[in-house]
This record gives structure tokens, sequence and C-alpha cells, in this order.
């Protein structure tokens, strides 16, 4: 009788050579610990069997990351003490001992809120003027006002949201979520990411955001672009007829193939799957990027022009995306830095990313497809409720309160959760951690974040870490 | 059950068989966890801790009841003898010889929720195998050893070793035929020549195999084999090779990582590691160099440049750093390079707790961070933010390595030869040239300490906890005579001492054999090449581990000699296409009855196409090649905003080792064949084939301008030759055998693409705009189009790029 062990190595070893299931170095940490999940060797559209834990709400997610901190006391969080205190110097109670970035040796005055704030929907959301295509909206997102971070640098944090770690070479959530559900497309990457232009000055974004970390690598992101070649090398400098593409891509098959019937290598199946991807990719990406079959209505609800790289366009294309079974879609919109001259730049991002953002919500709820996509609004972290004043009024790096918002696939829309003090310096009423943003994330999708793990150097290392952390249940639909 | 069974079977079978080994070494002592296998009374083997039980202990219990005090749960710790054997309020986890009486195995026998361990909500279970082997264990006495990295029994010394000991090469064979004979596991054929030759140039050079040598190792296999062994240790572009595996532990790039990831000045650092493989500069020497160079008397420029090592980890040029929360981010970083690179540690995770599974504690991780407290790195907080490369001093300005041989090889001629007064001058102005072309580097300069505390949850914030000084971890002993203050360069020697003398130089040596094997196997004799702690896995045959590792030591920690006594032993020559048997039995080739096959490393993969096109610039030196990358691939990075510039000279087709390496943003067509960021120390990397691989190799302008030559190549070396001569030697110089179903394949895409060309002749002409080679072509344009097709095909193969 051979028992299960022995069984599950040599399927696991299976996989592990035809690369649908983990890379051999995993492979081994695998057999020798055993992980809650296993590979399933059906498609590489599958993700891991056992998976998911319960019920779906979501299918699929599109991440909006507004980076660079938007001000949560000018978006959603609105502080009234804030403004009868302007210009005062901020309580020590509050600041003494806390991180601070470039307000280190400065002194700390109150800064009130840089514009007006009204109540919208069934349920009267704050939402401030800065954002009035938001307002519309009110009653579909669930406003989280009391997020922490751990990271008050640009990077780090960018890091930390997307992995829940600031150490370099963690998967980022759109590689974990299609490590463990897999893609629904068939010529399409599971992860895709876009980052408009527009704005101001932008913070750099690095590529290690969408890694797959230590997951294989065809689970990383591939970030589309809107100008050049949509995907890198997609498009063949020399210009050859698509059946020239074909034949050599066929050739390259054929060879590889006939080649396998001597040296009987599995790897070699999956390098002739990758062609085929590769082919297929070369036709579907041009042809998702490819807008002009879109209505004008809809073009203008968005107010996109096809191929300018806006962050309203790439709303479009996430719509496209999510249609046609791409999993994770992340789409960066930078220049929310403000550490000075808040409000004429609120209106710059608010201009390029307001309208677009409800018209990405109306377009899914029009289509049916906002039931289970799970959207989610915000930055890396938020900002003082202290002046700064790099040319005009500003505002510093902030991680004790900020505010995001989620909606779709299983959320409660209509409503705030959690809430910040008095000034909006600390979060103290149903605190939610990044992490447990991460684990809200994994439960709409049907996964317990306790128990999807991947092993890495000797651990089961988790999206959400070590450190306790919770879906939010008080905002589940 | 069967695979108890099993155990048994093997350890019966080392019991009678495996003392003959010792033998037949005359005496020679490995790590006695593994040789001394005990019988008890009834004759059967017993349960070694360290194989059977370290593991699920480890992985199952030690997070609650390990290392870690402050997560510790009542009190109990499973990770020594006495911790698990002594009474807690009446009651003991381990009775040794009862596992009835004992605690563990009633309670991971428990069907209550309550009971039962490990608990539910640890998301951990038992198997009825690993519950049996507990049990066993505790029936036999519930010995412990000492984890099996940390342990190294030479208790007998090296003189009792008998003269007549065959060769190192020999000695690796019997110990791997010893274990798989005890496998039952039959070893298959030795490979083809032809296979040889192409592992060989892959393995030692990172390059195709010429045509001729395959040749010539065909003509003569046994002959032949260790010439040709000598001549690719001996080839410049071993140095190479080696580099790209080392550059990748210690994180090497051209530039600081975090935020604007601004240039950095540090490529002669690269030079110094290739110039020091070459020049097979010991391990010991090499490693000291790098870690503490500028404590050296009078140290060498080369020993200033090596310092470069602490440089390298990321960096961060933001407005609104807090220098004391990076300078915490900082050591943290050379921490967990440092235990990585040379201990096969994750001392990283005491950062915040002590390691939950090795005896790390969080003291051990700040006090090595405090070897490194030394480094000058104030200056950076202050200068060079936005700067392109930014200002990182301390920095020299230095020649090269590799320009000082030129140098010196041009001086000798001018004393050496008969030169006529033209020659002399135009080798002065060389000379002179080379010179005048200094580069810039980060190096190490010592200077007062900064303080370092442990801080309470790795919390930079926090004060409160202790300030301590450089020191090894607790564990191992200390090195301090408590007089001078320890410092880098007491740390190296540490590394390379044996444990008889206060060392660890039996572990370094370990890690590195490891990862040396498992270049030359694709598969590490502990798979685990950087965690060699409890959480690791033990190595599949440790007599060979030690072998390996003494040698080494015992030679002067030479790593040429460790190379060729791998290469020169049967294991390594035999085939790598594994039998039906081999692939149910030994799917992971963890005990190396057969080699392996994989694709080449990312850098190879260009290396191979630019070599067969001719196009490869094969010169050592710092220069940097910047190849050609997709429009807007740096639009993301900013402070300051970045516009690439592609090499316009032939840097353009450097070796791949050489290209920039721009750890937000890698060259797409390395990040396309899984080289790393080097944002953290990679042992091993990931072997995918994805779609994003294939476009790159069909797209890339690189990869085109390439066939575009191997093309001409072919055209213009024979010139009238027929298409199917043609198409074999074409085919043969990427794969190195002949064509056979390929030929109608390839010979139908080159008519079909003549076709297309007539039809197009504009395209055929415009394939001369890929590149900037811009080489005039006399020829027929179509002609030339048409072949390119058929080499893409070539340069597409998997076959062009696999070690076999």
């Amino acid at each position: 009788m051979r028992n299960d062990f022995e069984s599950e190595i040599k399927r696991r070893t299976f996989l592990g050579h035809t690369g649908f299931g983990l890379g051999s170095a995993a492979l081994l940490s695998l057999t020798k610990k055993g992980l809650g999940a296993t590979a399933s060797q059906k498609q590489k559209s599958i993700g891991l069997a056992g998976l998911p834990h319960h019920k779906i709400k979501a299918k699929r997610v599109i991440f909006l990351c507004m980076a660079g901190g938007p001000s949560h006391l000018e978006t959603f969080d609105y502080k009234p003490e804030l403004e009868k205190r302007n210009g005062e110097p901020m309580p020590d109670s509050f600041t003494k001992g806390q991180p601070i970035a470039q307000l280190q040796n400065s002194q700390l005055k109150i800064q009130g809120p840089m514009t007006k704030f009204k109540k919208y929907g069934q349920n009267g959301q704050l939402i401030s003027d800065f954002l009035p295509w938001h307002a519309k909206m009110a009653d579909d997102i669930c406003i989280i006002k009391s997020m922490v971070t751990d990271q008050i640098n640009h990077d780090p944090a960018h890091t930390f949201m997307n992995t829940g770690t600031a150490i370099s070479g963690r998967p980022s959530m759109g590689s974990w979520i299609n490590y463990g559900l897999g893609s629904e497309s068939e010529d399409l990457p599971g992860f895709v990411v876009m980052t408009s232009v527009g704005g101001r000055n932008p913070q750099p974004i690095a590529s290690r955001q969408w890694g797959s970390g230590f997951l294989p690598s065809r689970y990383q992101g591939v970030e589309f672009n809107s100008s050049g070649d949509p995907v890198n090398y997609v498009k063949n400098p020399w210009g050859l007829s698509p059946d020239m593409d074909r034949l050599l891509n066929s050739t390259i098959q054929g060879l590889d193939s006939q080649r396998n019937q001597t040296v009987l290598n599995p790897e070699i199946e999956t390098r002739i799957k990758a062609y085929e991807m590769a082919f297929k990719m070369q036709t579907s990406v041009p042809e998702l990027m490819d807008v002009s079959n879109e209505p004008q209505h809809v073009l203008d609800m968005y107010s996109a022009k096809p191929g300018d790289g806006s962050y309203a366009s790439n709303c479009l294309l996430a719509r496209r995306l999510v249609e046609r079974g791409v999993r994770f879609v992340h789409l960066y919109h930078r220049g929310w830095d403000h550490h000075g001259g808040l409000v004429n730049y609120m209106n710059i991002c608010s201009g390029l990313t307001d309208k677009a953002t409800w018209a990405l919500i109306t377009d899914l709820k029009q289509r049916g497809l906002l039931d289970d996509t799970l959207v989610v609004w915000g930055g890396e972290f938020g900002r003082t409720p202290m002046f700064q004043g790099k040319g005009g009024a500003g505002r510093d790096h902030h991680i004790k309160a900020f505010s995001m918002w989620m909606a779709g696939g299983g959320i409660k829309g209509g409503v705030s959760y959690g809430a910040t003090d008095e000034l909006g310096y600390n979060s103290i009423e149903n605190v939610v951690h990044v992490r447990d943003l991460h684990a809200t994330m994994l439960h709409l999708l049907g996964i317990e974040h306790e128990k999807f793990s991947y092993p890495y150097q000797g651990l089961d290392v988790r999206l959400t870490g070590v450190e306790p952390a919770a879906p939010i249940t008080g905002i589940l639909g | 059950m069967h695979s108890t069974f099993i155990v048994t079977m093997v350890a019966r079978y080392v019991l009678s068989h495996g003392l003959t080994i010792l033998n037949l070494l005359g005496c020679f002592v490995v790590c006695s966890s593994y040789a001394e296998v005990k019988k008890n009374n009834q004759g059967v083997a017993e349960i070694d801790f360290n194989q059977d039980i370290r593991p699920i202990l480890s992985n199952k219990c030690f997070f609650c009841h390990g290392p870690d005090e402050n997560k510790r749960e009542g009190g109990l710790r499973l990770d020594t003898y006495e911790g698990a054997t002594d009474e807690h309020d009446g009651i003991r986890a381990v009775v040794p010889g009862l596992p009835e009486q004992s605690e563990l195995f009633i309670r991971i026998m428990s069907s209550d929720e309550d009971d039962i361990m490990p608990p539910p909500e640890s998301n951990k279970s038992l198997s009825p195998h690993e519950k049996e082997l507990l049990k066993k264990w505790i029936k036999e006495g519930a010995t412990y050893s000492k984890h099996w990295a940390y342990e190294f029994n030479r208790s007998k010394s090296r003189d009792s070793l008998a003269t007549d000991l065959p060769s190192a090469s020999e000695t690796i064979d019997l110990l791997i035929d010893k274990k798989l004979e005890s496998k039952k596991l039959t070893k298959v054929e030795e490979a083809s020549a032809t296979a040889l030759a192409r592992r060989l140039y892959f393995d030692l050079i990172g390059l195709p195999a010429k045509s001729s040598e395959v040749d010539k190792l065909n003509e003569d296999p046994s002959g032949y084999y260790e010439l040709l062994v000598d001549k690719l240790l001996a080839s410049e572009h071993f140095g190479e090779r080696l580099a790209m595996y080392w550059l990748d532990l210690v994180r090497y790039a051209d530039t600081v990582g975090y935020h604007g990831d601004q240039d950095q000045n540090i490529s002669p650092y690269r030079d110094y590691v290739i110039d020091s493989f070459n020049h097979n500069i010991p391990l010991d020497q090499f490693s000291m160099e790098q870690l503490a160079g500028d404590l050296l008397e009078s140290p060498t420029i080369d020993q200033k440049i090596a310092t470069g090592y602490n440089r390298l980890l990321q960096t961060s040029h933001e407005g609104g750093v807090q220098p004391k929360e990076y300078l915490s981010i900082y050591a943290a970083d050379r921490v967990r390079n440092f235990s990585s690179v040379w201990m096969g540690a994750t001392i990283g995770c005491a950062q915040c707790h002590d390691h939950k599974y090795d005896p790390f504690t969080m003291k051990d991780f700040y006090s090595i961070a405090a070897f490194f407290a030394d480094i000058d790195e104030d200056k950076h907080f202050k200068v060079g933010s936005n700067s392109l490369p930014t200002k990182r001093p301390p920095e020299l300005d230095v020649i090269p390595i590799s320009s000082r041989r030129k140098i010196a090889n041009l001086n000798s001629k001018l004393e050496n030869e008969v030169l006529s007064e033209d020659e002399k001058d135009i080798i002065i102005n060389e000379i002179a040239d080379l010179e005048s072309k200094t580069i810039r580097t980060m190096v190490t300069v010592s200077k007062k300490p900064r303080e370092i505390r442990v801080l309470p949850r790795g919390n930079w914030l926090d004060e409160s906890g202790p300030i301590v000084l450089p020191a090894i971890p607790e564990f191992f002993g200390t090195l301090s005579d408590g007089e001078r203050r320890q410092n880098r360069k007491d740390l190296a020697e540490w590394l390379f001492r044996p444990e008889s003398d206060g060392g660890i130089g039996e572990l370094t040596s370990r890690v590195f054999v490891n990862r040396i094997w498992y270049l030359l196997f694709d598969q590490g004799i502990s798979p685990s090449l950087d965690d060699f702690g409890g959480q690791g896995v033990p190595p599949s045959n440790p007599e060979l581990l030690d072998f390996l590792a003494i040698d080494l030591m015992d030679h002067g920690w030479n790593i040429k000699r460790l190379i060729k006594n791998i290469l020169m032993t049967r294991a390594y020559k035999r085939s790598s296409i594994p039998t039906e048997e081999l692939m149910e039995q030994d799917p992971e080739n963890m005990f190396f009855a057969r080699q392996s096959r994989f694709r080449i490393p990312a850098e190879s993969v260009r290396d191979t196409a630019l070599k067969l096109s001719g196009l490869l610039v094969t010169d050592l030196g710092p220069n940097t090649a910047k190849p050609y990358q997709p429009d807007g691939y740096y639009r993301h990075l900013n402070f300051p905003t970045r516009k690439y510039k592609q090499s316009m000279t032939s840097d353009q087709w450097r070796r791949g080792v050489y290209v920039h390496w721009q750890r937000q943003f890698l060259h797409p067509m390395l990040k396309a064949f899984d080289a790393p960021s080097r944002e953290e120390c990679t042992a091993k990397r990931p072997k995918s084939n994805t779609p994003l691989s294939s476009l790159t190799l069909l797209n890339d302008p690189v990869f085109l301008e390439s066939a575009r030559h191997f093309a001409e190549k072919g055209l213009k070396a024979h010139p009238n030759s027929s298409d199917q001569d043609r198409i074999q030697l074409l085919f043969k110089e990427a794969t190195s055998r002949k064509a056979n179903k390929e030929l109608p394949t390839l010979n139908n895409l080159l008519n079909k693409s003549r076709q297309y060309f007539k039809l197009n002749p504009q395209k055929a002409k415009d394939l001369m705009s890929i590149g900037i080679s811009a080489e005039k072509w006399s020829g027929d344009f179509e002609e030339l189009a048409s072949w390119t097709q058929v080499t893409r095909a070539i340069l597409n193969l998997n076959e062009t790029y696999q070690r076999n």
C-alpha cells in the first residue's frame, strides 16, 4: 500500500515539471511541510485545489491606487474641530514620539479642512466638494475612515499595501489571488497593471509593486502600456504579416514538440503552451486596447480619449479586462502627494479621476458586473492634520489614519465604517489595518486568509502576515 | 505504514553497508548524526532525530513551543531535551521510553478539539505517519541531537585519513553510489560527448559550445574531457559565469533600489568579482576582502573596491526619510544578506522576535548588525538625492582591475618584445588611455560605530532596548576576549576558522559547496540553498556534503579545485534524460543518479543568441551594457525623470552580466527569463516558461538583430551551399547536432518566407533598420530576410538554450 504522502509527492512533482504547478524549489518544501491547499493539474486557468474555501462574493478585483496618498481630510473625513482650531499649535499629546516624514524638526500647527463637505445618498455619506462625481455614487461605496498602515514613505508604503510587508521580494496581492484562484482568461494574463499619465510631478512607482515574489513568475502582474507596445515585445518591430507571425510561431512549436518526442521533457510542453499564449496575446492585447468599437456615449461617460493614457481610458480598459476574465486589475494614478498647494493639486487629481471612477462603477453596474467585481479605491497612506507649506498649504504623509472605499462584490454600499479622533490624527473606532483590508479582500474572493500560505524560507508565508488580521465583517453585504 | 518500512529498510541497509564507506575512506569521519547508525537490542535501526523528528517538531510545534521565549505557550519548549522532559505542574511533555505517559503523545492523539495538538486554529495537523514516528522516537528514548547544520564532528583528526585515499572525484562518486545503492536507484549512462561539451560550456563559461571543441571531444571522449575542463576553467569567461551567481547572492545592482532608484557608482566591484573568480582567489580571502577589506593592514586598491559589498544594499534618497528609520532598515538588510550569503541562515527572522525555528535570538540579530555599525553612510541622507548617478560618498575613483591587468600586459610587452617606435607609441598611448579612465565606486570607510540597540518588535522609534556590541550568535560561543570591540574582520575570520578553533568554517564551507553543486546539477545536496536552519530540507547525502566541505577547507578554499573535482566525477557526466523508474522514484533528482536539464540563466540566453550571431563582445571590463529597451520603460521613474540611453557603441553587445541592473525596472529581457531584481539575496532563481519570455525571444530587437547576423554568417561563410546544407550548418551551430526531422519544417519556413518577401520586398529591406549594427549587406535582401526567419526559429528553440 502506498501512502498518501508518496502519491502526493508524485502528483506534485508532475505538476512542478509541467510548470502548471509550482517550481521545484517550492515543491520540495511543499512535500516536506504540506500545504493547506494543493495545486491543480487540470488547467492553468484554474487555481489551487481546495479553493475557494467558502462561497465567492467577488470573482475579480479592480484596485484603484491613488498613489501619493490622498488627504482623508479633504475627501471623506470631515473634521469640524480642525476647522475651529485652524492655525493653533498641534497638541504634543498627539504627535510626541510618533513617526513623521517631511515635517521633521518643524513647528506643527493645525490645518483646517481646505474644502466643504456635504451629505449624499440615502444614508447621508459625507463627501467633499473635490469629489462631485463620487457624490453621485454615495450609495454604492462603503467608505472606511479608520485605515492605518505601518509605512510612512511612499515606496515602502506601496510595498506594504501591495504585499503586506515592507521587505522587498514578496508577492503582490494580484499575484496571490491569481495563484489561489487562477485566471479565467485564455488569452490575457490574469493580473494586469496600468499607470496613467497626467497630474503633477509624480512619485516613482516600482515594478516590484506587481512582482510575483517567491510565487512562480507566471503570476506576476503584466504591465499594459498606453503608448508604444501595449505589452513589451507583443509587437514585432519588423512588422511582418500575421500569417508570417503564425508560421514562425507554429514552426517553433512544431520543432519543440518534435524534439520532445526524443527527450521527453514535460517543461517543453509548458513552453509550447507559452508560445501559443504569446501568439494569442499578439491579437488579443491590441484588440483589448483598441476601444474604437465602444459606443460614443460610453467614451463620453468616462471622458476617455482612446490612446491618451489617461486614468479615464484606463478605467474603461479595466472594464474591458474584467469582462474578458482578468482576475486582478491594478490601476495607478499618481500625483496625490500634496505637501503643498493642496487645493490646486486636489482639483487637478480629482479632475482627472473623479468622473472616470464614477463611470467605471456605473458601467460595471449597468453590465451586471459590479455584483461580483470588487472595486477598491485609496492611497498608500493619508495626510497629516498638520500644515505643511511647500508652495501653499498642504499636508505631510500620515499613517495613523486615512480613508479608502470599497464597492461591488459582497460589500455593503452607502455606509461609512470606522472613525478617527476629533483632529483626524488617530483612527479610534473600528480600526482597519492594511492586513484587515487584505483579509477582507481574500474573504470576498472565497479565501480564508489564514489558510492561504506559501512555503518560503521555512515559513508558511501569508499575504496577511503573522500579526492578527480579520475580514471586516461590518461592511459585508 | 509503507513509508516507515522504507525508512527502516534504508536505515538497515546503511547499517550493514554504510560502515564500509567509512572503512573505505580510511576512517574518514563525517557528520556523526548521520554516520553513526545505532542498533537497539532488537537490531532495528533507531529513529534519527535530525532526519525524522526535527522536521516535524520544527514545522508543527516550534512556532509556539520553540526557541522564541516570548511566544512560548505554557512555558513548554520542545526544541531541547530538557525543555521537553522537564515537569510542568506535574506533567511531562515527553517521558523518554513511555509514549503513553507523555503528554505530547496524548495530545497529538487526542480527538478532543480543546486538547489536540497542534490546535486546529494553527491550521497545522500531524499525519498518522508523523504521529507514528513521534511515538517511536519517544519509545526509543527521545534522544535529541544538535541540528545537522550546526554540528560538525571531526573528532578524528585529519591526520588519521589514510594516505591512499582515492582521489576526491572518486570519493564523491563512491559516496553517491553508496547512497544510490541504499535507495535502490539505478544510475543512467554517461551522456554523449556532444551533450557533455555543451554542458561544460554552459556551466563553466555560460556560452554555447564551440563546434570544433564538440568535435574534438567526440573524437576522443575520455582523453579530451579533462583538457576541455581545464581549458574552460582557465577561460576568462569563467569568472563571468560565476559572477552571475555571486552578484545574485550579494544583490549587486547599478541603482539604489528605493524610491527614485537613482544610479549608483559600483561597477568596479563587479569587475573585481569577475577577476577574483578568474584568478581563483580563495573563498576566505575573497570574502574577507568584501566584508572587511578596509580593515586589513594597508589595504590594496582591490581590497578597497571589494568593500563595495557593504554598500550594495538598497538605499533611499526620498525627501522625508527619517535617518533613524532608514539606518535600522539598512542594518536589517545587512544582517539578512550577510547571514544568507555566508551562513545559509535566516537570521533576518530575528529582527522583531527570537527566531521561531533556529537558535537565533533578537539580541543575536542586533549584535550582528553591530558589526556593520562602523560603516560610514551618514552623508547619503544629506547629499545626492536627485542627482544621477546619485552621490554616495565615501566613493573612490579607481582604475578597475581589468584595466590594470591590461596595462600590466602592455607594459610587459614594452619591456620584453622587440617593437618599432610606432608600435611602442601605440602601446604607450593605449596605456595612457587606460590609466586615464578612472571609474568611481562606493567603498566602505570605517568610522566611530554608531550605537546599536535591540529594537523591541523591530520598532526603530522604541529606544528602550539594551545597547549591544558586535557579537556572533550566542549559541556559537563568543569571539570577544573582553578587551577590544569586535569588528568585521573578526567576523570574516570566524566564518572561515574551523569549529575546533572556535569558528564556523564547516558551516560556511557546506553552504558554499552546496551552492556550487547546485550550479552543476541544478539541485543542491540540500535543496535549501538559503536555509540550513530547522525549516530547511536536510541534505540528501550528508556524507557527500561534508566530504566536499572538508575538502574545500583542507585545500585552502580553492574554488576551481572544488569545481574540477566535481566535473571529473562520473556523476557529473551522466545523461540528464531520466529513466521512467527514476522519474517515479527520484523525480527531484535528490540522489544524482542522473544529471539535470534546464534552461540556462537569463544572461546566458542573451549571450547565446549574440554569440551565435557573431555580435557578442567578449571583452572583460567595467563598461555597462545598455541593450535596446522598449520606449518609455522607465516612465514611472522620477527624481529625476529618466530617459534610457541605449548603448550606441559595441557595449550594446556585451554579455548579460554587464547589463545595467535597474532594480525597480530590470531590463524586460532579463526579467522575462527570471533574473532577480537583486533587492534581496537570491540563491536560486526560478525557471519559468511564460508568454512574456516567448514574446521576448520573438520580438526583442536584440534577438532579431542576432537572427539577421546569424543568417548573414551562414550565407557568407557558405556561399555555394544548398539550402539543406545551410540549414544543417546553422542548426548545428545552435544545437551542436544534425537536424533530422527538423529539416523539412525549416525548409518549409524558408520557402514560404521567400514567397512572402518576393511579394513584400520592402519588408525585406526593413530588416536592416533593426538594431544599431547597420552593417552593409551587399547580397539579396529577400534572401537574407528569408534566412533570418529560419535563424529566428532556431533562436527560439528550447534546445538552443537548454543545458542538458
